[in-house]
């Protein structure tokens, strides 16, 4: 069962909330950056598919450079203060098929991840990234920590 | 040895294109920024009063002369014109800020198509468009009702508006290889640009400077994406038919590598602590 109350968010999605909430989320070869002020217990999450915005459509939060910043201002908007944020990053798996074929895509959304938070100065205190596997998290708010499971097969 | 060298210099430059990228787009992001507070903007401030104006008309009393009926006529038209632009920016500022949400629910597609045909009722008069439906859909179908409408609307709006008048336009529905297939088929140009995928993009216009505000077909390849869906057009013989393709197989849809419902199946018993 799911533990406690927790808020499950999709691909494109962005979900900020106060403890003792949980947020959720699956992850092929995108990437989810959980952030957390342990002042306030404030935690947010987004889920996002491709790195980079491609220019013409929505800027939504599906692509991680327009994810990441505006999971930030959401976290500001609660009135979180940008220095006690810690970040923690989930998520990039390349897939089961070859390398060149995905565009190594898992590996440019984890890198995205970690150059805007060092942009931002938003130390990364715990991470799993890269790999073969599917990643199920749950990032409980009431103590910070996110419950990681992988996946047995990824489709993505 | 050699294989493992090689594998380092690429995922150097890897990064280092990335960090380019980010740095290029980044720009991109800013100089586009001014067009999403707008969108936020107009989503927020103009939202409110108009649907304020939409619950008072239908109480407003005709004094019963032929002109005033004309004018309230007008008025209505006008007004769900406003309050169909107006919804398109509210969803696109939505998708934007991370906030929409799929709901799915047992949906029968013709409600839907009705639903949206009789908001677009004044702007099929205006043009005497004929509609046409034929479904061979005999069961309800699980998908997300509000964003279906949004799809269709869009697209019975652009073939009125960009179909010729005293046309037809022809609506099909169908479910294929476990997709729900809707067609939108009007009588008149496709849209004329250089590559395809402008049609879908927010603000774009077309290569004869016509063009609506540039919104709807981007807020419908969103949605169609976000349930895990496509949508594309193809135009010959002076018809045009936009396709749109959603996904029926919710495992897929709610999320790209496992079903949200697994969630509920699963303990995180023994789950790593990070």
């Amino acid at each position: 069962m799911i533990e406690g109350n927790s808020t499950f968010i999709h691909v494109g999605q962005i979900h900020v909330d106060v403890a003792p909430a949980s947020i959720s989320t699956i992850l092929g070869s995108c990437v989810a950056v959980c952030l957390y002020d342990r002042k306030s217990g404030i935690g947010g999450m987004n889920h996002y598919l491709l790195p980079f915005w491609n220019g013409n459509s929505l800027q939504s939060p599906k692509f991680g450079n327009i994810a990441i910043p505006k999971l930030i201002e959401s976290m500001l908007e609660r009135g979180v203060n940008i220095k006690n944020m810690e970040a923690k990053i989930f998520g990039g798996a390349s897939m089961n098929i070859s390398a060149s074929n995905n565009m190594m895509i898992g590996e440019k959304n984890i890198l995205v991840a970690r150059e805007i938070l060092k942009e931002y100065r938003i130390p990364i205190v715990a991470e799993d990234v890269g790999r073969e596997n599917g990643r199920k998290i749950q990032f409980n708010l009431q103590n910070a920590k996110v419950l990681l499971k992988y996946t047995i097969k990824v489709h993505v | 040895m050699e294989n493992v060298a090689n594998k380092e210099n690429m995922g150097d430059e890897l990064a280092f294109l990335s960090k380019k990228i980010l740095e290029l787009n980044k720009k991109l992001i800013d100089s586009e920024k001014a067009k999403s507070r707008f969108l936020s903007l107009v989503a927020n401030k103009l939202n409110n009063p108009l649907t304020a104006i939409l619950g008072i008309i239908p109480h407003l009393k005709i004094i019963d002369t032929k002109e005033n009926e004309l004018l309230f006529e007008l008025v209505c038209k006008e007004v769900s014109n406003l309050d169909f632009k107006i919804q398109n920016l509210v969803m696109a500022s939505e998708i934007e800020s991370g906030n929409i949400d799929i709901s799915y629910a047992l949906v029968e597609p013709l409600e839907i198509i009705d639903e949206a045909l009789e908001s677009l009722k004044h702007l099929i008069k205006e043009k005497n468009i004929e509609i046409k439906i034929n479904s061979s859909i005999k069961q309800k179908v699980v998908t997300d009702p509000k964003k279906v409408y949004t799809i269709v609307k869009n697209l019975i709006s652009n073939g009125c508006k960009y179909g010729f008048e005293n046309s037809v336009i022809e609506i099909d529905l169908d479910i294929k290889d476990l997709m729900f297939v809707i067609k939108v088929k009007n009588q008149g140009d496709a849209p004329k640009v250089n590559y395809k995928p402008e049609i879908f993009t927010r603000f774009a216009k077309d290569a004869d400077g016509k063009h609506g505000l540039g919104i709807g077909l981007s807020v419908v390849r969103e949605i169609c994406e976000r349930l895990d869906g496509t949508i594309d057009y193809e135009g010959e013989d002076g018809f045009v038919t936009f396709v749109v393709r959603l996904s029926l197989d919710e495992s897929m849809v709610d999320s790209q590598a496992y079903g949200s419902n697994e969630f509920l199946f699963e303990s995180f018993d023994d789950a790593i602590e990070l």
